[in-house]
């Protein structure tokens, strides 16, 4: 009899536990679809495609997480809910679709109040369509999502329009350079810029010409002590916007930041 | 006879391992020549009726819940026996010796589940197991050593047990336990990296990186390898208690003397305090892990608390709330047995009620996936009233007062049938209240102030509410064990005289632990996602989607049970072989014992 009660004790612990953990909502995780970029585009394929690039090649969450840099977007910030909720009252007379799609393809015009770091999103490295993406991905946190098919198809003829590629600025003076590529959203010179990556003065005391050169090139191929949770959110095609010029220009100057 | 079993016993078991090494060799070298045909492995293999998924799952999850027992209570074993050498008393080495008897029979299912993981990973996920040995194969292997040396260690020391037990030989036995944990801590280690590289691999790692050109040591002590060696070892400790705990009271309800009844009393006890006094420290770790995971991934740390996963930690809460709740019931119930016990009964009643209002807002969510319909429902992304408690400071808040309340119950727990004889006693009383009363007003301040500070201020208040916790544990604990020294006795401890549901709350504590390993290992899993390696190797198999929680539970119950069976039934068999090594306390035992001694745990 003491053996069929401890066995109906434990039985009835898990079954209770089991039961629990039937009766709430059931969330599974599933497998991003592969993306389509079509103009007969679903809503779904672009919340899925937006959320793909948020976590991972857009580097949002470098900035949008703990609220420590940037505004946490998925969870809430202020107060005013998450960014589907409260997109559409930032600016009078703006809807959510303008608001957000104008935050990405122009970093600095909405920048949120608070002591946040500028925004460094490197919208050219994006097309069209991954922009209204990301843009439906933001509208479905906690809101309606109104980008179509129709966005995504005039997004690819101007992008097909558009010229290729180019560097970013026309100047040869770095600092020009700098500020027209962004990189002072993230580093720090002279007391310009951000404190996010290593900061740019004594870099060149810091690490050699050539691994300037390299970092600029190609980033992740190696990482800075001490910033290894940064990895990835500096852009890997940065080089491809600046001329050969351009590049031996920034790297001449970075190297003499001496200490 | 009985010669003859332990030894075909000890030779089967310790050839396991050696089985392993060259099967997997063998298989190596079967590889060859067929790569050299152009032979192109499978990337996944089919497991009938469940599929492959939950087949690796269940041998990964019996092969952890034994590997946790068996690297926790060696933990505790050595520290029975530590007591045992150093205040002279038997029943502690008897107890110590009881311990490792149960460790000795869990040791060969171990070692099996872990053959079963190895092969299932071989035959079911080629792909991803030639991934991982080719980063992680010099540890692999060394791992397989120290499994080799970690056996015979702890043959040697239960078996040389009787013969090694006066004088430098003790001593060296004594060293014998130490070393058996210093081996199971080094496999813990290792096996930690090899998870945790597939959830936190190095940043210079991406999917173009071949695995022959990871760096080892980079691979190895991965961003949250150290979190999680820390939180597996306490939880290891907790686990092994709660076990420990279960079989004592498997043991005292099928008692067939008073000897034997209060024997197991006292080791339930022991195992119960052991689990509850480690799990107070759990959640720290575990605070730990979760900041590490967001500061590795923000999206994985999203996706954990905010995101699929975000009804799991209700459950979590839940489980954990039951934790606390049988643990002190089961010390409240044991007050009965204490003579001067009464004294405190009256205060168990607002315990309880703390423990319920904590337990309450605790579970209370913060950031739920909900669709527009319940959105609008509440009005906003939160609910107006209970969104307010599911924050950080709120729940920080909640969890410290709950780990107060329990410390609280074991002080009273302890000091039941104490009489202090110092002339401070009441002053140290009051600087003890004061202390508790600090603790509180810290950890609910900075609970209150934190709704006014931004979430970043916030996440740093939680280390002051720690701190303040354990400042106060620290320095109560000193002063009690200050003022009762040479303490008059209440009366003894009727060990033995305990009612039976108080052994039914022990085996709800192990089948609760059980069940909330089983599910935060899902958890940990889990935010992998589609993943095998988080953004390196992507998982391409049938089972790529994470599953809900509906179906994990029904996993985790499955393999709790498999645990559970087994468990009892290598009790059992163990039982069989010798007779119950009784230490003498309470029950039968005679004489009149200082009280510390009853209690010294």
């Amino acid at each position: 009899m003491t053996n069929i009660k401890i066995l109906g004790v434990m039985i009835g612990t898990i079954a209770i536990y089991t039961w629990i953990a039937n009766a709430i909502p059931q969330l599974e995780s599933v497998v991003p679809e592969e993306l389509s970029f079509s103009s007969d585009v679903s809503e779904a394929e672009l919340v899925a495609a937006g959320a793909e690039l948020y976590s991972g090649g857009a580097g949002c969450t470098t900035c949008h997480g703990l609220e420590t840099r940037a505004p946490n977007l998925l969870t809430g910030y202020g107060g005013e809910g998450t960014i589907g909720t409260r997109c559409g009252t930032r600016v009078p007379g703006q809807d959510c679709k303008t608001y957000l799609h104008e935050s990405l393809v122009n970093p600095m015009a909405y920048v949120v109040e608070g002591g946040f770091d500028p925004m460094v999103f490197q919208a050219r490295v994006f097309s069209g369509a991954q922009i209204w993406a990301l843009v439906a991905f933001l509208q479905d946190q906690g809101g309606v999502v109104t980008v179509t098919g129709a966005d995504v198809a005039a997004a690819a003829e101007a992008d097909a329009a558009a010229p290729a590629g180019g560097p970013m600025v026309a100047s040869n003076d770095p600092l020009e350079i700098m500020r027209g590529n962004l990189c002072l959203g993230c580093h720090m010179l002279e007391g310009e810029g951000a404190e996010l990556g290593p900061a740019f003065d004594g870099i060149g005391s810091r690490i050699t010409t050539d691994r300037i050169r390299r970092s600029i090139i190609d980033p992740a191929a190696e990482i800075a002590e001490g910033f290894d949770h940064l990895a990835g959110s500096m852009p890997p095609n940065l080089a491809d916007m600046l001329t050969a010029r351009q590049l031996e220009v920034l790297v001449d100057f970075l190297a003499g930041q001496g200490g | 006879m009985l010669k003859r079993s332990r030894g075909r016993w000890f030779w089967m078991r310790a050839s396991l391992p050696v089985a392993i090494v060259v099967a997997i060799g063998l298989i190596a070298i079967a590889m060859e020549p067929l790569a050299a045909q152009g032979y192109t492995p499978r990337e996944y293999g089919d497991f009938p009726i469940i599929g492959s998924r939950a087949a690796i799952w269940i041998a990964a999850q019996l092969h952890l819940f034994f590997a946790a027992f068996v690297l926790g209570v060696p933990m505790f074993a050595v520290v029975a026996e530590a007591i045992g050498i150093f205040s002279s008393d038997d029943r502690y080495d008897k107890l110590a010796k009881e311990f490792t008897r149960l460790l000795l029979v869990s040791y060969s299912a171990t070692a099996m589940w872990g053959a079963v993981l190895v092969f299932g990973l071989i035959t079911l996920y080629p792909g991803l197991w030639g991934y991982l040995s080719e980063i992680f194969a010099p540890s692999m292997w060394v791992y397989v050593g120290i499994f080799f040396f970690e056996s015979f260690t702890l043959y040697l020391y239960y078996y040389g047990w009787d013969r090694w037990k006066k004088g430098r030989a003790k001593w060296g036995h004594w060293g014998l336990g130490i070393l058996l944990n210093l081996w199971g801590t080094a496999v813990m280690l290792i096996a930690n990296s090899w998870l945790t590289y597939m959830m936190s691999p190095p940043a210079e790692v991406t999917p173009d990186t071949a695995p022959g050109m990871v760096q080892f040591w980079s691979a190895f002590a991965n961003a949250t390898w150290m979190p999680i060696n820390i939180h597996r070892f306490i939880a290891n400790i907790v686990f092994g208690g709660a076990i420990v705990g279960a079989y004592a009271a498997f043991r005292f309800l099928s008692a067939k003397t008073d000897e034997e009844r209060a024997h197991y009393d006292w080791m339930g006890y022991i195992g119960n305090f052991i689990a509850i006094s480690a799990l107070i420290v759990l959640p720290f770790a575990g605070y730990w892990l979760g900041r590490e995971i967001y500061e590795f991934n923000q999206q994985m740390g999203t996706t954990m608390m905010g995101g699929f996963m975000s009804w799991l930690w209700v459950v979590q809460a839940f489980l954990i709330a039951v934790l606390f709740l049988a643990g002190n019931y089961y010390l409240w119930i044991g007050m009965g047995r204490i003579p001067g016990a009464e004294r405190f009964m009256p205060y168990t009643k607002w315990m309880l009620l703390v423990l319920l209002i904590g337990a309450a807002v605790w579970a209370t969510p913060r950031n739920m996936i909900a669709n527009r319909a319940e959105i609008t429902a509440m009005g906003g992304q939160f609910h107006p009233f209970l969104g307010a408690l599911g924050v950080m400071s709120a729940k920080n808040t909640a969890v410290n007062f709950m780990i107060l309340t329990t410390f609280l119950s074991f002080l009273l727990y302890r000091r039941a049938n104490k009489k202090a004889v110092v002339s401070w006693e009441k002053r140290g009383t009051t600087i003890q209240g004061a202390l508790f009363v600090i603790a509180a007003a810290v950890v609910l301040f900075y609970g209150v102030y934190g709704y006014f500070v931004p979430n970043i201020v916030r996440i740093g208040f939680s280390v002051y509410q720690v701190l303040a916790v354990i400042t106060a544990i620290v320095l109560v604990i000193v002063i009690d064990m200050l003022m009762m020294r040479g303490a008059k006795s209440r009366g003894e401890i009727r060990w033995g005289e305990m009612p039976e549901r108080s052994q039914y709350a022990l085996f709800i504590l192990a089948v609760t632990f059980t069940w909330l390993m089983g599910l935060m290992g899902f958890a940990r899993s889990g935010i992998r996602q589609h993943w095998h390696v988080f953004e390196v190797l992507r998982d391409t198999s049938v089972d790529a989607a994470t599953p809900a929680l509906g179906y994990a539970s029904i996993v985790i119950s499955v393999c709790v049970l498999i645990f559970l069976s087994m468990v009892s039934f290598i009790f059992w068999v163990g039982g069989l072989a010798e007779k119950p090594v009784i230490s003498g306390v309470g029950g039968g035992a005679t004489g009149s014992a200082p009280v510390a001694r009853d209690q010294e745990i």
